[in-house]
């Protein structure tokens, strides 16, 4: 069979069919077809200013490498002025982040970017491995994943830089759309779309420049541009619940290979339609509740906030709501309360944590929440953890100290 | 005086035998339909005769022969009998016309089914009927030929000299995926039906969707870059071309129609059975819709309550408020974004949508010239 030749350039002989729409492409053309719609993604939202300093938040993982690879091209290319830095997360998980963190340093060096590590152990007093320890394997991604969002915000504010952008591809925020369809979750899908998820003020904002990529050409560039990241995903993600979404998305790529974008333009859409009471309650005090729930990527795209049992908790939940209603439908007082003329919806005021001063709609932010719980066990675990802590470096601040109070005794 | 103990009475009458569980509730069968009956004419409520009013507001119903339209136009039809029965003062809350679209001018049986519509016309007789075809369109839309025309593209060739019947089929046979045939049949049923309801000065359309149908139809239309149209195709809303729609079996699943149908004496020999659903089909020979409908259907027998929700999130989202935007010749739909989105998606990454006289969705069931 003769070869096909590149239907962009029509000359060189095509090696790849593009995802996104079937294009039979040569090498050169797709990279800089996939650069370019990086780069119209990113004027057209005007994503960055000129001497902006901008932390991307890397994982060593394919989307984050991929984005400072094309965020480095682009920035020389287009003459966009950026201060590019790395920004790591250290969920302090033995065997999954201390390799894909040697990754990162590679990329340091290889771009010529500042890389920065932020440890859970030094934020919260607490490691990812001892999480695990103390409350299982099941649920601990809620930890992480609060932690997480956190954990970026602080490691920027460190730096004294006021945007950082993550590797977020079209396959995650159109999984995000489904999911939050999913859960009924107005608020979340209201936000989840926007390419910024927070703007003005002391506030750090987000964005994701890989908002239209597809997974599949990010794997695709990071293959033919040979870029060094790493593959594993989260030990403790194996029952990750984003998984009903997820397959649902990839089934609807098999069917029709835009639909991945499609969804991506309904979510958009239906964004702008959300009642402005639902959605303008994260935005009025500028910074977002946004940030606060887009949190889930960072270790790839695998994990989710929610697990299996989430979903099952919620159809116990609906279906206590429905018996609720019949018994008022038994007492016969529908008018006031159905009907269909009132949409009524609950809307969220955000404000700040009174203990970290992290943005919450709580008086207690979710972190705090959960490493009260996690504290309030802490005296038996961490002399468990302390015995097996010598040869482990990044031990907690509390496992530290209690080392000291064992060496001073004795 | 008790006559008997019952062992398990009937949780509303407490009369008789409890024989049907419906959320959690034993009923018997007059209780069970008399629940399902309730929660949909909850939803017709706000059509009613008033007395400054001249006329009682006209409803369509468009009637697909199958289980939840069928459902529908029993219910509403008992609604008005009630009425009717009573010596005096009665108070016919609507008309109602019924309008089936001939289903062998749709799907690719040949059936007529005129056994099952004959019976419609002879139990329902106190309503309004209307029968076209699909292709009946071209009379009821004049503009649609060229619309047709400029959609399909250069590849498609129109022929006039053809009976209206003959140019439909050409122009759907010239749509080369499962998913876009479904799309756009629908999106010309939904025209028919709206045009039918306009030439009927109709105030409504009470379309037969349950739950099921319409969570399905909700991620399906996501998924299909329909998002803004949630607002009507999903939602209890205003239509683009000024007529409501109006979902009143929003609450209710499928297999709980199913149910009420087979106590209804009324409905036997009306209504088609669904074909069944072909087993080990490969994924990407589906179309959305049917992967949308197995989805919710095999989830929905797990979590019901979450499949419920889907529909009840739409139904949450409100119409855009401009009413100078432009809307797509052939869905209605509207073109380019929606007011406040400041997504790039339409501009940069499609292509070919500037300028275009279709919205989004439909564009992506457009063939595709360079393939």
């Amino acid at each position: 069979m003769a070869p096909t030749a590149c239907f962009n350039c029509k000359e060189a002989r095509a090696v790849i069919i593009r995802p996104k729409n079937r294009h039979k492409l040569c090498r050169a053309c797709f990279i800089e077809i996939f650069e370019t719609e990086v780069h119209e993604t990113i004027t057209g939202a005007n994503l960055f200013f000129r001497g902006e300093r901008v932390a991307i938040g890397a994982s060593g993982g394919k989307d984050s490498t991929v984005l400072a690879a094309v965020l480095k091209t682009l920035n020389e290319r287009y003459d966009y002025g950026l201060n590019l830095v790395l920004l790591s997360i250290d969920e302090g998980i033995r065997g999954y982040r201390d390799d894909s963190l040697e990754t990162v340093k590679r990329n340091a060096q290889q771009y010529e970017m500042p890389l920065t590590i932020v440890g859970y152990g030094e934020l919260y007093g607490w490691t990812m491995d001892q999480v695990v320890e103390q409350i299982g394997k099941k649920g601990n991604c809620t930890y992480c994943g609060v932690f997480r969002r956190q954990a970026l915000d602080r490691g920027a504010a460190r730096l004294g830089i006021q945007h950082v952008v993550t590797g977020h591809n079209a396959d995650d925020v159109a999984e995000t759309v489904m999911m939050n369809l999913l859960r009924g979750d107005l608020p979340r899908l209201s936000r989840g779309t926007s390419i910024v998820t927070a703007s003005g003020g002391s506030d750090i904002k987000r964005s994701k420049p890989l908002k239209y990529a597809y997974e599949k050409e990010i794997v695709l560039y990071a293959h033919h541009r040979q870029l060094d990241y790493f593959t594993t995903e989260c030990i403790y993600s194996p029952e990750a619940f984003r998984g009903s979404a997820r397959t649902l998305v990839k089934d609807l790529e098999k069917i029709r290979p835009s639909s991945i974008l499609d969804i991506v333009k309904s979510g958009e859409d239906m964004a702008a339609l959300v009642p402005r009471e639902v959605s303008q309650s994260g935005k009025s005090c500028k910074s977002s509740a946004a940030v606060e729930e887009e949190a889930t990527g960072g270790c790839g795209s695998q994990n989710g906030r929610t697990s299996g049992g989430e979903m099952a908790a919620m159809e116990q939940q609906l279906a206590e709501n429905e018996a609720a209603e019949s018994h008022e439908t038994e007492i016969q007082l529908p008018k006031k309360v159905n009907g269909r003329a009132p949409k009524v919806v609950k809307a969220q005021t955000l404000g700040h944590c009174e203990r970290c001063g992290y943005i919450s709609s709580q008086p207690i932010c979710k972190a705090c929440t959960l490493l009260e719980g996690l504290n309030r066990n802490r005296p038996k675990t961490a002399i468990e953890v302390g015995i097996g802590m010598e040869d482990e470096e990044g031990s907690s601040t509390l496992a530290r100290q209690m080392e000291q109070a064992q060496l001073t005794n004795s | 005086m008790p006559t008997k103990e019952l062992s398990n009475p009937c949780m509303e009458c407490k009369d008789v035998e409890a024989t049907l569980d419906i959320r959690k509730r034993q009923l018997c069968s007059d209780c069970y339909k008399r629940f399902l009956a309730y929660k949909i004419i909850r939803r017709t409520d706000g059509y009613r005769f008033k007395k400054n009013q001249s006329t009682r507001p006209k409803l369509l119903l468009p009637l697909s022969l199958g289980v939840s339209s069928s459902v529908l136009l029993h219910v509403l039809d008992s609604q008005i009998q009630r009425q009717l029965a009573k010596p005096i003062g009665a108070k016919v809350p609507f008309d109602l016309l019924v309008f089936v679209i001939e289903p062998s001018t749709i799907a690719t049986s040949d059936n007529l089914h005129q056994q099952n519509y004959d019976l419609v016309l002879e139990r329902f007789s106190t309503h309004a009927h209307t029968r076209l075809s699909i292709h009946d369109i071209f009379d009821y839309i004049p503009d649609m030929k060229e619309v047709m025309l400029e959609y399909a593209g250069s590849q498609f060739v129109d022929d006039s000299s053809k009976s209206n019947k003959d140019r439909l089929a050409a122009f759907r046979n010239s749509i080369t995926t499962a998913t876009s045939q479904t799309d756009l049949d629908y999106v010309l049923l939904t025209r028919l039906i709206v045009a039918v309801a306009q030439k009927n000065e109709c105030e409504a359309i009470v379309w037969g969707d349950s739950d099921t149908r319409l969570a399905a139809k909700a991620l399906a239309g996501v998924s299909k870059g329909r998002g803004a149209s949630m607002t009507w195709q999903v939602s209890d809303g205003m239509s683009p071309w000024g007529i409501r729609f109006e979902f009143p079996l929003r609450d209710l699943y499928k297999t709980e129609l199913e149910q009420y149908e087979s106590l209804c004496q009324e409905l036997s020999g009306v209504v088609i059975p669904d074909p069944p659903l072909p087993d080990n089909v490969l994924t990407k020979n589906l179309s959305i819709d049917e992967l949308m409908m197995r989805y919710v259907q095999t989830q929905g027998a797990k979590y019901p309550g979450v499949m419920a929700n889907v529909a009840r999130t739409a139904n949450k989202l409100q119409p855009s408020s401009s009413d100078d935007s432009i809307t797509c010749s052939l869905c209605g739909g509207l073109i380019g974004n929606v007011k406040g989105n400041t997504g790039v998606t339409v501009t940069s990454q499609s292509g070919g949508n500037q300028g275009s006289k279709f919205c989004y969705g439909c564009i992506r069931s457009r063939p595709d010239p360079t393939r």
